[in-house]
C-alpha cells in the first residue's frame, strides 16, 4: 500500500481498513472457486492411487476445519477429533448396513451423532481451558481407542455391533450418483467445500463475533450480552458434526473402516497437523488434510521406507511449529498480502 | 606346526566344499541361466511392513524367486516385474495401494501378499476388478472367505485348531483356555473354533480375548490359569505371545500347564527369546515344513534366498509362504501363450491350478475353481521349543476345524 | 472370584505408571512442557540396553547406558529444541514433543525393527509368593524405585537451590525471571531429571511389558492419566494415582463383561476425577 501514493477511493478504504479482506460474499465465492480448480486438477490429473489418497485427504480436511473452529476461533484444544471421525464412521456404517438408506442419510446420521458426542465431550470445556482441557480430551480419545478396538466397525453383521463374524463382510455402498473413484472424489470435494463455506460464514456472522468475544475473555463476553454457554456448545457441536461427516466420507471411500486406525495418537497427530496447516485460514484445513494423507502417499510412492516416512514427518512437524506460528496457511496468506499491493501498483503504472 | 596348519586348511576346504554342495544351486524357471528379455509381466503385492509387526518377509522371498526366474528364462522369455507396496497396517493405505497396483500398474496377478488389513479392505475390489491373488500369508478371516483370494498358509484358526488337535490326541488334554486378540475376525474367529470343537468333542474350553495393546500380560495369564486348564492355546502374534509366556514363567505356570500356539509364534527367534524354562513345555503349530528341513524344495527355497535374496532377509515361515506363492504363480503362467498374458488369461490359469506339489506343504495345493472360498492348506505339523530351537514332533495331520467341512467336501470331490 | 492375585500383578505396571507420571509432572511444573515423547525416550534407552546385553556386556553397564542415552536425548531436546517454542502457548509446546516421539519411533524402527524382544533382568527369576501369586523382584524393584524417586525429587525440591528455582518457575514464570532465577539453567535441569525418569521407566516397561518401540511410546498416554489425577502438580498424588490406575486395570481382568475394556481404566478414572474435582482445582482454571 505504501508503494501506491494515489488517493484511495471510498470503497478501497472500506476494504483496506478491516484487515485487507474482500467482502464476505466474495471470500465465500473464492473458497468455491479455489476448491473447484483444485478438484478439477486432481480429477483430471490423478491416477487411481492419487485419487484415492486425495479423497481421504479432502475428507479429513473436513475434520480439520472443525478442529480449526475450536482452536482458531475459541482457542480451545480438542485432542479427540479423530475419535469423533471414528464415531461418525461407525454410525454411518451401522445405519448404512442396517437399513440401506441412501448414502446421504447414513452420512447425515453419522454427522449428527458425532455432533452430539462432540457436545458431550465438550462439557469439560465449560470449566476447563488450555492444556488441562487438551489432556481431558486426550483421555476421551484413549477411552474411545479401547472401545473401538474391541468393537470394530460394523460390516453388515447382526446385533448392535453389526459385526459379520460368521458370514462375509459387506462393504458400504457409495452414493448412487458417485460410484466411481472420480465422481466420488468430486462428491467428497463438494461436501468439503460446503463445510469450508459454512465455517467461513460463521466467522463473518454473529457466532464468529461471539466466539471472538469469548476468546478475549468470558467476562467480556458475558458483559457484552453473549450467551457463552450456547456459543461454546455450538462450536463443539459444529466441530463434531464435521468430524462425523469426514468419518462418513472416509467410510464411503474404502467401504469400511478398521478399529486399529483410530488410536489416541492419531487424534494428537491430527491436532498437530491442524496447527502446521494453519487454523486461522480455511485453506489451512485443506493443507492439513493433504499433509495427513497425500504427503505419506507421496513418500510411499517414492518407495521410501515406512519408518523413514514417520521420521521425516516428525522433523517436518517440528520445523513447521518452530518457524510458522500461523501455520503454512499463515505463510501463504502473508505471501499473498505482500504480493498484492505490488501487483496493484503495477496495474496502476 | 606347519603340518597341523595344512591339515586344518584341508579340513576347512573340505568343510567349505560340503557346505557348498549342501547349498545346491537355486533352481527356477527353465534353469537355462539365460536372462529373460521380453516385455515384462506385471505382478503386484501388498505387504504389511511398517507397523506392529513386519510381514514383508513373504514378498522378499517371492521377489527372490522372481529374480531367479527372470535370470532363468522368465515366463517363456518374458521377465516378471514385481511391484511390492507396504500398506503400513492401515486399511485405507491398503485400498489406495490396491487401486495403484490394479488400475495404475495394471498388474495381471497378485502374488505373495501378506498383510493383516489388506484382505478386509480389498477383497471386494479384487473381485470387481477380476484380479486373482495367490497370497503368502493370510491372517484375518476375510483372507480365507474371498472368491479371488487364495493364501498358501493355513490361517490362524486352522493353525490354532491344528495345535488343539495335537493337545487332544497326543497331550491328552481334557480342558483348555484359548487366549486370542480381541480383534474381530482374528482372535474371536480362532477361539470360537476351539469352543466349537469343544462342544463337538465334549471337552472344557474357556475363551479369553485380550486387547493386544494392553500392557498387563500377567493379569491375562492369571485369568487363563484361574480355571486350571490342562493346556493354554495362544492365538497371538509373536510380539504379544512372548510377553505372555514370560509372564506365565514368572508365575511358575510353565511347570503346571502346557502352552501351545498357532503358527503366529513359530519364528526361529522365539525359543531362544523365551529361554530354557520352556523346553518341552511350549508347542507351536507349523503351517509349512521345518525351516531347516533337508528336503529338495525346502533346500531350493534356501538356495534361492542365498543367491537372489539379501543376507538380512529372514528365512522364516513367511518367506516359505512367499516362495511357494511365487512358484504357484510361475506354474500357472507357464501354461499360457507368452504373447497372450492378460489379467483374464492369468486369472483363468490360476483358477486351474491343482495338485501343486512341494515338500514344504503337507498336502498338494490347489486353487479350487468355482469355490466361494479357499483354504487349500489345512494339514499341519507341530514343533516344540527345546534348547533354543524348534524340534518337529509330529507328522502332518489334518486340522480338526469343524468349519473346514466345505473344503474337505470339495477336496474329496476332486479326487 | 479372588481379586488378590490381580491386585498384586497390577502393582508392577502401576509402579511404572507412577514413575512415568512423576517424571511428566516434574517437567511440566518446571518448564510448562508436557512431554509426549517420554515413552519414546524410555523405549530408546531400553533398546540400547537390549543391544548391549546382546553384545554380552554386563547388566550394570546396559542399565547405565539406557539411562544415560535417555537423559542425553531428553537434554538435547530440552536444551536445543524446546526453547524454540518457549514463547508459544502450552498446547503448542506439548504438541512440539510429538515430533521427537515420531523421530524416535522412526529411529528405533529402522535400527531394531519390530521383532519380539525380551529385556530380562536376573530379578525376573526371584520372587515372593503371596496369595498364590508370585511377586517378582522386578516388580518390587519397580515399586521401591518409584517410592525412592518421589522421595528424592521431593527432597530436591524442598532442600536445594535448584528445587527452589523449580518451584519458583512453577508458581510464576515471569516473576521468577525478574527475581533472577536462571530460567534456562533450571529448565535444562528439569529436562535432565525427566530423562532419568524416562530411562528407568523404559527399562522397567521393556521387562514387564514388551520391548517394542511404538508400543512403549504410546504407553505415555496412561501415564498422562496419572499426571492428570495429580492435577499436574502434586508428585505424591501422581505417584499414588499411577499405582492405583495400574492396579485398577489389573483387578478388572476377571470381570468378563468389562475385561475387554479394561485398558480404558486409566482414562475413565482420570475423566471421572476431573468431572468431580476438576471445577474446584487450581490447575483446571489456570492456563499457563
Amino acid at each position: 500500500m505504501n508503494a501506491n501514493p494515489a488517493p484511495l477511493t471510498f470503497s478501497e478504504t472500506a476494504m483496506a481498513a478491516p484487515a485487507k479482506r474482500p467482502s464476505p460474499a466474495g471470500k465465500l465465492f473464492a473458497i468455491a472457486a479455489v476448491m473447484a480448480v483444485f478438484s478439477a486438477a486432481v480429477a483430471i490429473g490423478a491416477n487411481a492411487f492419487w485419487l484415492s489418497a486425495a479423497t481421504s485427504a479432502v475428507a479429513l480436511s473436513l475434520s480439520v476445519i472443525g478442529l480449526a473452529v475450536l482452536y482458531g476461533q475459541l482457542g480451545l484444544v480438542s485432542l479427540c477429533q479423530f475419535a469423533l471421525v471414528g464415531v461418525g464412521g461407525w454410525v454411518t456404517l451401522r445405519i448404512g448396513h442396517a437399513y440401506h438408506p441412501p448414502f446421504e442419510v447414513s452420512m447425515l446420521a453419522g454427522g449428527i451423532v458425532a455432533a452430539l458426542v462432540g457436545l458431550v465431550f465438550g462439557i469439560p470445556a465449560l470449566r476447563l481451558r488450555g492444556l488441562y482441557l487438551a489432556l481431558v480430551t486426550l483421555m476421551l480419545a484413549g477411552a474411545f481407542q479401547t472401545i473401538i478396538s474391541a468393537w470394530g466397525f460394523p460390516d453388515g453383521g447382526p446385533g448392535f455391533l453389526g459385526r459379520a463374524d460368521g458370514a462375509g463382510r459387506a462393504m458400504l455402498a457409495r452414493p448412487a450418483l458417485a460410484e466411481g473413484p472420480v465422481p466420488y472424489f468430486l462428491y467428497v470435494s463438494f461436501f468439503a467445500t460446503i463445510g469450508f463455506i459454512i465455517v467461513q460464514w460463521h466467522k463473518y456472522a454473529k457466532p464468529g463475533r461471539a466466539w471472538a468475544l469469548i476468546r478475549k475473555g468470558e467476562t467480556v463476553a458475558i458483559a457484552s450480552g453473549v450467551n457463552v454457554l450456547t456459543y461454546k456448545a455450538w462450536a463443539f457441536a459444529l466441530s463434531g458434526f464435521f468430524a462425523g461427516i469426514a468419518g462418513a466420507l472416509l467410510a464411503g471411500n474404502v467401504g469400511q473402516l478398521d478399529g486399529r486406525a483410530f488410536s489416541a495418537f492419531e487424534s494428537l497427530n491430527l491436532f498437530a497437523l491442524t496447527i502446521v496447516g494453519g487454523s486461522f485460514h480455511w485453506y489451512g484445513a485443506l493443507i492439513a488434510g493433504l499433509l495427513l494423507r497425500a504427503v505419506p502417499a507421496l513418500l510411499t510412492d517414492l518407495g521410501i521406507d515406512g519408518y523413514v516416512t514417520i521420521g521425516i514427518f516428525g522433523v517436518a512437524l517440528f520445523h513447521a511449529l518452530a518457524t510458522a506460528p500461523a501455520g503454512i496457511a499463515g505463510q501463504i496468506a502473508g505471501l499473498v498480502a505482500r504480493l498484492k499491493p505490488q501487483a496493484r501498483g503495477g496495474n496502476r503504472a | 606346526m606347519l603340518k597341523t596348519l595344512k591339515v586344518m586348511a584341508a579340513g576347512l576346504a573340505l568343510s567349505l566344499l560340503t557346505a557348498m554342495s549342501a547349498h545346491a544351486a537355486a533352481s527356477c524357471g527353465d534353469g537355462s541361466g539365460k536372462a529373460a528379455s521380453g516385455e515384462p509381466i506385471v505382478i503386484g503385492a501388498i505387504t504389511g511392513k511398517t507397523g506392529p509387526d513386519d510381514f514383508s518377509n513373504s514378498t522378499k522371498a517371492a521377489k527372490a524367486y522372481f529374480d531367479c526366474l527372470n535370470a532363468n528364462g522368465g515366463i517363456k522369455g518374458r521377465p516378471i516385474k514385481y511391484v511390492v507396496e507396504d500398506d503400513q497396517w492401515n486399511p485405507e493405505t491398503a485400498a489406495q495401494l490396491g487401486a495403484k497396483i490394479v488400475n495404475d500398474e495394471k498388474a495381471v496377478l497378485m502374488v505373495g501378499n501378506s498383510s493383516y488389513v489388506e484382505c478386509g479392505a480389498n477383497a471386494e475390489f479384487y473381485k470387481k476388478s477380476g484380479i486373482y491373488v495367490i497370497a503368502g500369508v493370510g491372517v484375518p478371516r476375510e483372507c480365507f472367505f474371498a472368491e479371488n483370494y487364495a493364501p498358501t498358509n493355513a490361517g490362524p484358526r486352522v493353525s490354532m485348531l491344528g495345535a488343539m488337535g495335537y493337545a487332544l490326541d497326543t497331550l491328552n488334554a481334557k480342558s483348555v483356555a484359548c487366549i486370542g486378540p480381541n480383534i474381530p475376525n482374528v482372535g474371536t474367529w480362532s477361539c470360537e473354533g476351539v469352543a466349537l470343537l469343544a462342544k463337538e468333542k465334549g471337552f472344557k474350553a474357556d475363551v479369553i480375548l485380550m486387547d493386544p495393546g494392553s500392557a498387563d500380560a500377567t493379569s491375562v495369564i492369571l485369568q487363563a490359569a484361574a480355571s486350571k486348564p490342562d493346556v493354554i492355546v495362544l492365538g497371538m502374534s509373536k510380539g504379544v505371545a512372548v510377553p505372555l509366556l514370560t509372564a506365565a514363567e514368572e508365575q511358575g505356570l510353565n511347570q503346571s500347564i502346557t502352552f501351545l500356539s498357532a503358527a503366529s509364534a513359530y519364528d526361529l527367534s522365539v525359543p531362544a527369546t523365551i529361554g530354557p524354562g520352556w523346553d518341552g513345555k511350549f508347542f507351536v503349530n507349523m503351517e509349512f515344513n521345518d525351516l531347516e528341513a533337508d528336503t529338495p524344495d525346502n533346500k531350493n527355497w534356501l538356495a534361492v534366498m542365498d543367491e537372489y535374496g539379501q543376507a538380512s532377509d529372514p528365512r522364516d515361515t513367511f518367506a516359505q509362504a512367499g516362495y511357494l506363492a511365487a512358484r504357484i504363480a510361475e506354474k500357472a503362467l507357464m501354461t499360457l501363450d507368452p504373447n497372450n498374458i492378460t489379467r483374464e488369461t492369468a486369472s483363468a490359469a490360476v483358477r486351474q491350478v491343482k495338485d501343486f506339489k512341494s515338500d514344504i506343504f503337507c498336502a498338494p495345493w490347489y486353487f479350487g475353481d468355482g469355490q466361494p472360498r479357499h483354504n487349500a492348506n489345512s494339514t499341519t505339523r507341530m514343533a516344540v521349543s527345546e534348547g533354543g530351537k524348534w524340534k518337529v514332533v509330529s507328522d502332518c495331520a489334518p486340522s480338526p476345524d469343524p468349519e473346514l467341512k466345505d473344503i474337505r467336501a470339495f477336496e474329496s470331490s476332486m479326487k | 472370584m479372588n481379586l488378590l492375585p490381580f491386585l498384586i500383578s497390577g502393582l508392577g505396571i502401576g509402579a511404572v505408571y507412577a514413575l512415568s507420571g512423576v517424571g511428566l509432572v516434574i517437567l511440566y511444573r518446571s518448564t510448562g512442557v508436557l512431554n509426549f515423547a517420554f515413552g519414546a525416550i524410555g523405549a530408546l534407552g531400553a533398546h540400547v540396553a537390549w543391544q548391549l546385553l546382546q553384545w554380552q556386556q554386563p547388566l550394570a553397564l546396559a542399565i547405565l547406558a539406557a539411562v544415560l542415552v535417555a537423559t542425553a536425548v531428553s537434554f538435547l531436546y530440552g536444551r536445543v529444541f524446546a526453547p524454540m517454542l518457549s514463547h508459544r502457548d502450552t498446547v503448542v509446546r506439548a504438541v512440539g514433543t510429538v515430533a521427537p516421539a515420531l523421530f524416535l519411533i522412526a529411529l528405533m524402527g529402522v535400527i531394531w525393527g519390530e521383532l519380539p524382544r525380551r529385556l530380562q533382568f536376573p530379578t525376573d527369576q526371584m520372587f515372593l509368593a503371596l496369595f498364590g501369586v508370585r511377586l517378582t523382584y522386578t516388580r518390587l524393584v519397580a515399586l521401591v524405585l518409584a517410592i525412592l524417586m518421589v522421595v528424592a525429587i521431593t527432597l530436591l525440591l524442598n532442600r536445594t537451590r535448584l528445587g527452589l528455582d523449580m518451584r519458583a518457575l512453577a508458581n510464576d514464570r515471569d516473576l521468577s525471571a525478574i527475581l533472577g532465577v536462571r530460567i534456562l539453567h533450571t529448565e535444562t535441569a528439569a529436562w535432565v531429571i525427566t530423562g532419568i525418569f524416562a530411562g528407568l521407566a523404559g527399562l522397567l516397561l521393556a521387562d514387564l511389558v514388551r520391548l517394542q518401540g511404538t508400543f512403549l511410546t504410546f504407553l505415555v498416554i496412561p501415564a498422562i492419566a496419572a499426571a492428570i489425577l495429580g492435577q499436574l502438580r502434586s508428585l505424591t498424588i501422581t505417584a499414588i494415582a499411577g499405582l492405583s490406575v495400574g492396579v485398577a486395570e489389573a483387578v478388572l481382568t476377571p470381570l468378563a463383561w468389562i475385561s475387554p475394556y479394561r485398558a480404558a481404566a486409566p482414562f475413565v478414572i482420570a475423566l471421572a476425577a476431573v468431572m468431580i474435582l476438576g471445577s474446584t482445582s487450581r490447575a483446571a482454571l489456570r492456563d499457563r
